[in-house]
């Protein structure tokens, strides 16, 4: 069965401070992502597409923290991180700190299927995006006047709220299972709100933010992305599947709420299996997610 | 979901077991020390190594053994352990990480690292380094002073500025036999364009493999890993392989095992090879050895990934496995084991 769920960032969501203005624009959102993506999967198409589709999708909106409108660094910047994964035959793109690359999602999955490596930064990642005839943007097409507000106040040191508006923290994510049972992992970020330059969360690494394998399952996560790089976050919940035989809600309940509270690190994750099987989970207040399948459930939900 | 599942409660139940007979055991005789070092695998063969280098190589692999060895019998971490062995293997112009690392496409060293606490757990990574003499301490900063796990390119540097290390220009990495590697490996790829047999491809491509790295086991009974490299010969600029990646190409928890890899990154990217093994170990309750052999013999060789490990366990059992030719490697322990070996064991001479 055909299933697709996106995430589109988790944290503390004030139910307060979420206007219904605001909240219209994340629900529409994620609407557009998720049934774009859906649509790849009715239509026949696969999972890779479905989840790169979607992703790209989250990333043109400016609400969501990635592509436009993503998080500033402390420069003032913004350095762009994304993978993608074909539970196929585990092949995997990704790329980290890109700053002029319009749809980072593009440039993993060209890196994937069109270069010899899975993990290109900074530079040398742009230069292979002209490589392959990528046109690039100023770095301030990315750069949105909210993004620029919570830079400011989290200069002066106010604490800035999680999701609203818009996360800091937050990813966009999705994962898919197509008509064959194929599936496929997408995840992009601007990363955390005033960063260091060159700082890489879990996003981009394989394993830790992104990963997907047939016949298992797969992941896409978000959250404060050093926790989910030490305890290896998407590949854990995977092997926790795979080698134990735990369901993919047990599996990822244990990650979220015993390994990753246990440590002090909190965030979401959504996942699914070969049958379509979706589990969304989040340690946060709240986390924008939605979800969409062949047997007709559709679901769009923040808290 | 709020109960324990049955296999939780196993686990519970076996880790207390477990720390009972560790208990009894440390009444009994002093805990283990370990460590084991890799210094890259690959095309590594007898006819073609003269004994000169052979023993160069070898002489290198041991100051690098026993500098982190002797960390551990002064009573130190096995943290200090692996990051002096591998400081050491990265000063060592042999090796490809720190000076002597092979060349990225633009002739320039680009450098990876990484390093993990297996007590934390707690790691710290760099990336796309090109004016740190040394990264893994860099990494070790990253994991000490800063609130992140993993840094790249002009970022991390300017971190490094802010530690107050001194940077290199990168003419300090670049050496007479890597310069001349990345003009046969371009050459290899204009032949390779020119669709010319890749035998001579693959002979450009062992010497490359090359990364370093160490992983320990101190008297705490804390297991710690580290691995630095150069990366491939002629590599794409900002190219990543596995080796800064925590769980790919490093890591370390108490809970199971420290493992460093070398090799084809690409391929340990995908298959998160060194926490494999630990979720072997930790979850499927095999043995290292049997954890090591089936991510190294069957996974990474089904898939075409060459290469190979080195991991410890909190026993203290040292497993250093490959599915190359070669391996350039290393292990010492309390027990009195002391071996540097190239070969597999039937080829050791």
């Amino acid at each position: 069965m055909y299933a697709i769920a996106i995430h589109g960032g988790a944290g503390a969501v004030p139910r307060a401070t979420l206007s219904p203005e605001r909240d219209r624009r994340y629900r529409e959102g994620l609407e557009a992502a998720l049934d774009g993506g859906y649509a790849v999967l009715e239509a026949g198409g696969t999972s890779l597409d479905a989840v790169a589709t979607a992703v790209r999708l989250l990333e043109d909106h400016p609400s969501f923290n990635a592509g436009h409108g993503a998080a500033l660094t402390r420069d003032g910047a913004v350095e762009l991180d994304a993978a993608i994964m074909d539970g196929r035959q585990l092949r995997a793109g990704a790329v980290a700190s890109v700053r002029h690359v319009k749809n980072p999602i593009e440039l993993a999955r060209r890196v994937m299927e069109k270069s010899r490596h899975v993990l290109l930064v900074g530079a040398g990642a742009e230069e292979f995006a002209l490589e392959e005839h990528f046109t690039l943007v100023p770095n301030h097409y990315f750069r949105t006047a909210e993004r620029l507000e919570q830079l400011e106040s989290e200069q002066r040191g106010e604490r800035v709220s999680d999701l609203v508006p818009p996360a800091p923290h937050g990813t966009v994510g999705a994962v898919a299972c197509d008509s064959r049972g194929d599936l496929a992992a997408a995840t992009s970020t601007g990363g955390m709100t005033n960063k260091r330059p060159g700082r890489v969360g879990d996003s981009p690494i394989i394993g830790a933010g992104t990963y997907a394998k047939n016949g298992v399952c797969a992941v896409s996560a978000t959250g404060h992305g050093e926790y989910f790089i030490r305890v290896v976050a998407a590949h854990h919940v995977c092997a926790a599947v795979e080698y134990r035989g735990l369901t993919l809600t047990q599996a990822v309940h244990e990650l979220l709420h015993q390994i990753l509270r246990g440590l002090g690190g909190d965030g979401g994750l959504i996942a699914i299996d070969r049958e379509g099987r979706i589990v969304m989970d989040f340690s946060t207040e709240g986390m924008f997610r939605g979800a969409r399948t062949a047997a007709g459930h559709r679901e769009i939900a923040i808290y | 979901m709020s109960r324990p599942t049955l296999p939780g409660s196993i686990a519970v139940l076996l880790i207390a077991a477990a720390a009972l007979l560790s208990g009894a055991a440390a009444g009994a005789a002093p805990a283990p020390i370990a460590i084991a070092i890799h210094g890259g695998a690959g095309v590594i063969e007898p006819a073609k190594m003269s004994a000169a280098r052979e023993a160069s190589y070898r002489a290198g692999l041991a100051a690098a053994l026993d500098a982190g060895y002797d960390v551990l019998e002064r009573g130190g971490t096995s943290l200090d352990a692996v990051t002096a062995a591998v400081r050491l293997m990265e000063d060592d112009p042999q090796f490809n990480a720190g000076r002597g690392a092979v060349l990225n496409h633009d002739g320039d060293a680009e450098l990876d690292a990484a390093i993990m606490d297996g007590a934390g757990p707690r790691a710290g990574a760099v990336a796309g380094i090109r004016h740190v003499k040394n990264p893994i301490e860099l990494a070790r900063l990253v994991m000490e002073k800063s609130p992140h796990v993993l840094l790249i390119a002009e970022g991390a540097e300017d971190f490094a500025l802010e530690q107050g290390m001194v940077l290199v220009p990168r003419s300090y990495f670049r050496t007479e036999a890597r310069e001349h590697e990345l003009e046969e490996a371009r050459r290899a790829e204009k032949a390779r364009a020119a669709g010319t047999p890749t035998t001579q491809v693959l002979a450009g491509r062992g010497a490359s493999m090359g990364t370093v790295g160490a992983v320990a086991l101190d008297r705490a009974g804390n297991l710690a890993a580290a691995t630095s490299t150069g990366g491939l010969t002629n590599k794409h600029r900002g190219r990543v392989g596995d080796t800064p990646l925590i769980g790919a190409g490093t890591y370390a928890s108490n809970e199971s095992c420290a493992v460093s890899g070398t090799g084809a990154g690409e391929y340990f990217i995908r298959q998160v090879v060194a926490y494999d093994v630990c979720a072997g170990m930790h979850y499927r309750r095999l043995t290292l050895a049997q954890a090591v052999h089936e991510v190294v013999q069957v996974k990474l060789r089904h898939t075409g990934g060459e290469g190979g490990v080195i991991a410890l366990d909190r026993a203290g059992n040292i497993v250093m496995d490959f599915n190359s030719v070669g391996m350039f490697r290393g292990a010492r322990d309390s027990s009195g084991r002391r071996e540097i070996a190239m070969y597999r064991d039937a080829a050791e001479h």
